[in-house]
């Protein structure tokens, strides 16, 4: 080593097969641990307080241990520099053993060694010797048979043969090597090269894939997005209908499912997620005509509803149904969050749920009854009570879908001129997105009725809209268009994929070659007195019972060996 | 790293050739043949994939164009930066024909770009509708860039919001990528000399009464820029 260049150096290091196997084990002792050591989430990646509070849930495990752990980053072990170190160093290593490889297999395969020394057949790994006459025109046909190259060199008394295999096969282990250089080069062009948005739509709106100015713009239109569930309510699968617009024009229109991506221009777009309570509401300025506002919010907030039971004296059912909350309502100490229900023949009562540590309680209002805090009734959820001649049970407490939008447009005649408020829009009796039903499989008419968009927040009184309804409020008209539903769509392009592909391919041809067609040479010393055959092949291919064969084909009579009485 | 089943190779030196490099193969044959092969390559990617232009019926391409000479003096500057002459296109109009900017030169133009998925641009639109209703008998002229969509999708969205001024269509986004968009909406205003006044990136979308919306202007901004460019030619310099 002394002698040598550093470039010498470094090349004699990187071709060292030692070396080479000592990487390999330290990659796959450190692969090991990144397996066994739990590595932070991807979401939590590069956010500081979320990482603290990630290592933070890992002192448990580690203990003391865990700060050192973190410091050398094993818990983030595939993405330090010293993992891509070794990875680059193997693949150096790897090339490097290719490329000083090449020229003596070149060499090996087009101008083979014809002729050996005589003491070869002596000392040869695999060798064979026979006596008494020798057919050799017999011998060169028996391996023209088999497929050799075969050449002949007659010298004074002696003749000497060289016959020859599947040279090219020689190649094989070079090709599986590349494979490896292939593969961490594929993960160079992922990482470089990769790309992915992940894109959240509504049925019937559309975003583009890339930041604005991108020559490349695609456009992705949500058609329908579907979910199906199973009677439990697991879901079963997702899908989204699409169309892929470029340059204002529609290119592909396609279903996309988790397990079956749509492609277009080496994209692909995942189902990645489906969320199915969302409302359109349309917002139109009576003045003009014109649409001022017109969205596909997303439902993504719950609020308690109870579902109440009234049934009258005579026992009939005056009321069966959630109940939307809207008002905030004070009775004593507590405070409650209620609506107005009115009953058949215009009897009026305020109905509220106050959150407690055990659930929820309900209360029941009605004017002049109560006493001081004018409660008639409190019931915890599946009791029933009697007050005034109605028997109201708590059936349940269920959940609504709700948003509060801050820039919802206000009216213009309240507000002296165009407003933007906050609203709060619940949907109630959603018919799909429940976790059981999508758009696809949800009963025509389901059993609640319609879905009601109730909006409060614009006027003194709450609006509640069935899909397809409008209401106008102090200039404006308000419209629910329907119930949306949402497609999480994930778009991606990894043109890594093709060196993945191309890097199993050279891994199966390279095994195959060197496997099933290993390189045969022989050499033959022939004279009057025998035949002796000198071989190299690999070690699985029993090249030695061959050449024993082989002296048996060209009519001589085979001498064991020792390593023969062995064997 | 070699394959311990592989014999020791015995060597050269015995051949009946005369001894020829194997790395001259490489040298003379197969780097020069990759080194074209990657030129080829590169020749076709750049000069014969589709660029998606699109040209309107005397075959003028629609895009970026120079602003006449008339238009402006020789050395002045024309950048979509404010105080320079704003950079001239040809577009495809929404209804129908083409619109050049340079075509509206003796109005004040506000020119914004915008989409339809573009949901603070969608917010803002109202007011460019009001506003134009307002001072199209001014001879106010708004343009209003579409970035990369098609028609099937503009249409609709623009009939509803009743947007009666030119709506120009950027397919392939080299008129938003001239004027350098940082992101949509962006709006310029130029005056009646082909100046840009002022430059507006966001919506411009007015706070009014009680209500705070984040990122939404002082009442009366939208109103402001518009006066700016409504002066007669040469009444203000840049």
């Amino acid at each position: 080593m002394g002698l040598l260049t550093p470039p010498r150096a470094l090349w004699w290091l990187l071709t060292n097969v030692r070396f080479a196997m000592a990487l390999l084990a330290v990659l796959c002792g450190v692969s090991l641990a990144g397996v066994l050591i739990p590595q932070v989430p991807l979401n939590v990646r590069g956010d500081s307080a979320m990482e603290a509070n990630w290592l933070d849930s890992q002192e448990g495990r580690f203990g003391l241990l865990t700060a050192a752990i973190d410091r050398i980053g094993l818990f983030d072990l595939f993405h330090t520099g010293w993992f891509a170190v070794l990875l680059a160093l193997t693949a150096a290593a790897t090339g490097a053993y290719i490329l000083s490889r090449c020229p003596g297999v070149w060499l090996a395969i087009t101008r083979p060694r014809k002729r050996v020394p005589d003491g070869y057949f002596e000392n040869a790994p695999v060798r064979a010797q026979a006596e008494g006459p020798v057919n050799l025109s017999h011998l060169v046909r028996t391996l023209r048979g088999k497929r050799y190259r075969v050449e002949v060199t007659p010298e004074d008394e002696v003749t000497y043969l060289f016959a020859d295999r599947f040279q090219w096969a020689q190649l094989g282990s070079l090709l599986t090597h590349a494979a490896v250089i292939v593969f961490i080069l594929s993960a160079v062009v992922s990482k470089v090269d990769a790309f992915e948005s992940p894109l959240f739509l509504a049925e019937g709106t559309t975003l583009p894939v890339f930041p604005v100015r991108n020559p490349e713009q695609l456009q992705v239109q949500l058609l329908d997005a579907h979910g199906e569930f199973a009677a439990d309510g697991q879901p079963l699968d997702y899908r989204s209908d699409l169309a892929i617009y470029r340059n204002g024009e529609e290119v592909k229109r396609c279903s996309s499912t988790v397990n079956s991506p749509c492609s277009y221009a080496g994209y692909r777009f995942y189902q990645a997620a489906y969320y199915g309570f969302g409302a359109e509401v349309q917002v139109r300025d009576l003045a003009t005509g014109n649409v001022v506002y017109q969205e596909t919010l997303a439902l993504a907030a719950r609020q308690s509803s109870p579902h109440v039971v009234i049934a009258n004296s005579a026992g009939q059912t005056v009321l069966d149904q959630t109940l939307v909350l809207t008002e905030e309502l004070s009775a004593g100490d507590a405070t409650y969050r209620g609506t107005l229900v009115t009953l058949p023949g215009g009897r009026l009562l305020t109905i509220g749920l106050r959150q407690t540590q055990d659930g929820a309680d309900l209360a029941v209002f009605e004017p002049g009854s109560g006493g001081g805090t004018g409660i008639a009734l409190l019931l915890a959820e599946g009791q029933t009570g009697e007050a005034g001649g109605l028997r109201v049970t708590y059936a349940r407490q269920s959940m609504t879908p709700a948003a509060d939008v801050a820039d919802f447009p206000s009216p213009p005649e309240a507000a002296a001129g165009r407003a933007l408020g906050e609203a709060k829009l619940q949907l109630s009796n959603v018919v799909y997105g429940t976790e059981r039903a999508s758009e696809g499989n949800a009963p025509a008419e389901p059993a609640g009725g319609p879905p009601l968009l109730t909006i409060t927040g614009l006027g003194p009184k709450p609006m509640v809209l069935e899909p397809g309804q409008a209401a106008t409020l102090a200039g404006y008209e308000y419209k629910f268009l329907g119930q949306r539903e949402f497609a999480g769509i994930q778009v991606k392009r990894d043109r890594s994929d093709y060196l993945v592909w191309a890097a199993a391919a050279l891994i199966v041809l390279g095994l195959m070659v060197t496997f099933w067609v290993p390189r045969r040479r022989l050499w033959a010393r022939i004279s009057s007195n025998g035949i002796s055959l000198a071989g190299q092949a690999p070690a699985h291919a029993d090249f030695a019972r061959e050449l024993r064969s082989l002296a048996a084909e060209a009519g001589a009579r085979p001498v064991l060996t020792a390593e023969d009485d062995r064997a | 790293m070699a394959n311990s089943a592989e014999p020791r190779d015995l060597g050269a030196g015995v051949g009946t050739r005369p001894a020829r490099s194997p790395r001259s193969f490489f040298r003379r044959w197969l780097l020069p043949a990759l080194v074209i092969a990657a030129i080829a390559g590169a020749i076709w990617f750049l000069e014969y994939r589709q660029d998606g232009a699109s040209y309107d019926p005397s075959g003028r391409r629609y895009g970026p164009v120079d602003l006449p000479a008339s238009l402006a003096p020789a050395d002045a500057a024309v950048e979509a930066e404010q105080g320079d002459f704003a950079p001239d296109f040809l577009l495809e109009q929404l209804s129908a024909g083409q619109v050049q900017l340079s075509d509206f030169r003796g109005h004040p133009v506000v020119l914004n770009f915008w989409a339809t998925w573009c949901a603070p641009c969608r917010k803002e639109m109202p007011q460019f509708v009001d506003a134009y209703q307002r001072y199209k008998t001014d001879g106010l002229v708004l343009l209003a860039v579409d970035m990369q969509e098609g028609a099937s999708i503009i249409q609709p969205f623009a009939q509803e919001r009743g947007m009666n001024f030119p709506i120009a269509l950027d397919r392939d986004g080299e008129v938003g990528d001239e004027y350098r968009l940082l992101g949509l909406p962006t709006t310029f205003f130029i005056d009646r000399g082909g100046l840009i006044r002022s430059v507006f990136t966001g919506p411009l979308e007015e706070r009014t009464g009680d209500t705070n919306v984040q990122g939404a202007i002082e009442p009366g901004e939208l109103e402001k820029r518009i006066a700016e460019i409504m002066t007669p030619a040469g009444a203000a310099g840049p």
